[in-house]
């Protein structure tokens, strides 16, 4: 995880951070860029039990890194920079002790307070998140990224194997395996996303998500065709992620099956698309050369 | 308005210790409203003012925010998010009016959904501290409570002390609130380092206060409201005009909110923010401990 993280960040600290400052807003033609900034303002934060890191040195020196580039802007501030940084860590140890009470209690306030036990802090810092359980789900989405990049990166997956239908089909699997533990709660998770105060942040997640299914499939598309293909999928991995909410199948076999469905469909329709045009072209090409025809016979 | 705090702060900064030498080698000069007392007779002074409105300290909030202060309360309380089993200490609060919203919220139906019998355990383990300076508002604090039958359920407990000075450990409680108090303080960096002592890691300060308008028109009609009306309905009501003239002034030698936020920062505390509600009129600070 922090290997990939920093390795992310290193050559791009300064560079991807100034790009997406600038261009969020417009259409992003490299989307590569816009999430090495995902992975630079994230890599600071710890992560649950499960992820042990043997590479500490490349870690020190992403964050490193990261000083050099804030000092010139906060160096009056500092005094009280780490503490904030401090305040991040602990909130995001609560929370990831909290996901081990979410299958009993909900994506609640309760589950968040057990969670604060466990790792001996004052329940009462629960008060202090400015989303209360939406800061629990959007912090296991992150969570759920960082883990699929990871299988990306490590080539667990065998993508290079697959032809890009099969790619996507895998990868929608494996980030929806992520949640399938929740499953039970998984609706009042969707239910918090889709709230006005979350509802930013969870889209932004999605977005994120989506793009980096496409750099897993090396999709390099620009313009109406890249947000063509992102809306597309997003649609797929939402209809899917409904799916799997009412599938009782062992191991979610219907829903396996259901979302290499969508996929095949999704990738007929791009051929459809394509005939369309052909058809089209010919079309044209036919009414115009009667059309020329016409013209001259009556002249 | 603005020139007669300019002038008394240039008197206090500059002039007064020229014409005083003596008492400032052993006290300094402090506020008392818009007076400048000594730090010891401040204490006493702010002593007499509230065993004056003790007994009619309900009724003029009321009068005196139309209410609102019920709401304020309510916004501190749901912004604490108080749980079951919580250790609480609220300080200056001898009427009890936040620690009964306290002991209600952690009580509502919300929380007794959840089926789990440690929950139950928990609610017991519950304690909600009220510390006041003043005997006689935790009187009425002590009446109401048998009053709302909060009573006997072992919860509440009443203290007499000092909020410079707590009587409790070090790490012992979960969150910590001062409404309407932190201004009659005599050293308010004082209240903050011993609220960041007794918080355990992760707990919370919350502080609800009146503080400043900056809207200009609103600014000037809170400041009639403040200078001319609200002295005269203590008079009338209470039969203390002095205490409620008094209370206005100390307002405004409150710190601004900005200030008051970083001193809460100096103290220790981390997220530090506060929420202004009716524009400024009271402004809810709050900081987590680490």
């Amino acid at each position: 995880m922090y290997r990939s993280a920093a390795k992310r960040l290193l050559p791009y600290s300064y560079f991807s951070v100034k790009h997406c400052l600038q261009t969020s807003r417009l259409p992003i033609t490299t989307p590569r860029l816009r999430f090495r900034f995902l992975s630079s303002t994230t890599s600071d934060s710890p992560f649950p039990n499960g992820f042990n890191t043997n590479t500490n040195t490349t870690t020190s020196s992403s964050s490193t890194q990261t000083d050099e580039f804030h000092n010139p802007s906060d160096s009056g501030a500092s005094r009280r920079t780490p503490p904030r940084a401090n305040y991040e860590e602990e909130q995001a140890r609560v929370l990831a002790a909290s996901l081990l009470h979410v299958a009993r209690l909900g994506w609640t306030e309760a589950a968040m307070i057990a969670g604060a036990r466990d790792v001996g802090v004052s329940p009462s810092i629960v008060g202090a998140f400015s989303q209360k359980e939406g800061a629990l789900v959007e912090y296991f989405m992150d969570e759920c990224l960082k883990k699929l990049i990871d299988a990306i990166d490590s080539g667990e997956l065998q993508l290079q194997d697959l032809v890009p239908s099969e790619r996507i089909a895998k990868l929608v699997r494996y980030r929806l395996e992520l949640q399938a533990p929740y499953i039970s709660k998984w609706p009042q998770a969707l239910s918090i996303q889709a709230q006005p105060s979350n509802f930013t942040t969870s889209f932004k997640q999605r977005a994120m998500l989506v793009d980096e299914f496409w750099h897993a499939v090396s999709d390099e598309g620009n313009g109406v065709d890249w947000y063509l293909k992102r809306t597309v999928l997003g649609g797929i991995y939402s209809t899917t992620e409904i799916y799997m909410l009412t599938d009782n199948s062992p191991d979610f076999n219907d829903t396996w099956v259901f979302l290499n469905e969508r996929v095949r469909d999704a990738f007929d329709l791009k051929k459809t698309f394509q005939e369309v045009k052909y058809f089209a072209e010919a079309v044209g090409a036919g009414v115009g050369g009667s059309f020329q025809g016409f013209m001259k016979k009556g002249c | 308005m603005a020139f007669r705090v300019v002038g008394r702060r240039l008197l206090r900064s500059k002039l007064l210790p020229m014409f005083t030498p003596a008492s400032t080698l052993h006290s300094h000069a402090t506020s008392f409203g818009f007076k400048e007392v000594n730090e010891e007779e401040k204490s006493q002074l702010v002593g007499n003012v509230f065993t004056k409105v003790a007994s009619n300290y309900d009724i003029m909030n009321d009068l005196m925010s139309g209410g609102l202060h019920r709401l304020w309360k309510d916004r501190l309380v749901s912004k604490l998010s108080p749980f079951p089993g919580m250790k609480h200490l609220d300080v200056a609060g001898g009427t009890g009016d936040v620690a009964f919203r306290i002991l209600e919220t952690i009580n509502s139906v919300n929380r007794r959904a959840i089926e789990d019998t440690l929950e139950d355990d928990l609610q017991r383990e519950t304690q909600i501290y009220v510390c006041d300076i003043n005997p006689n508002m935790l009187d009425v604090g002590k009446k109401r409570a048998q009053q709302r039958g909060l009573g006997d359920q072992g919860s509440l407990i009443w203290v007499e002390g000092d909020a410079e000075k707590l009587n409790f450990e070090d790490d012992s409680m979960d969150g910590y609130t001062i409404a309407f108090g932190i201004r009659n303080v005599t050293h308010i960096e004082k209240v903050l380092a011993e609220a960041y002592r007794i918080l355990k890691k992760g707990g919370r300060f919350l502080c609800l206060e009146l503080s400043h308008v900056e809207a200009p028109v609103f600014k000037q009609l809170y400041d009639y409201y403040s200078f001319s009306v609200i002295p005269v309905v203590g008079e009338l009501v209470a039969g203390d005009r002095d205490s409620y003239q008094y209370l206005v002034e100390s307002v405004r030698r409150f710190p601004p909110q900005e200030v008051f936020a970083s001193m809460i920062a100096d103290a220790g505390f981390q997220k530090v923010e506060y929420e202004n509600l009716v524009g400024g009129v009271v402004a809810i600070h709050s900081g987590v401990k680490f």
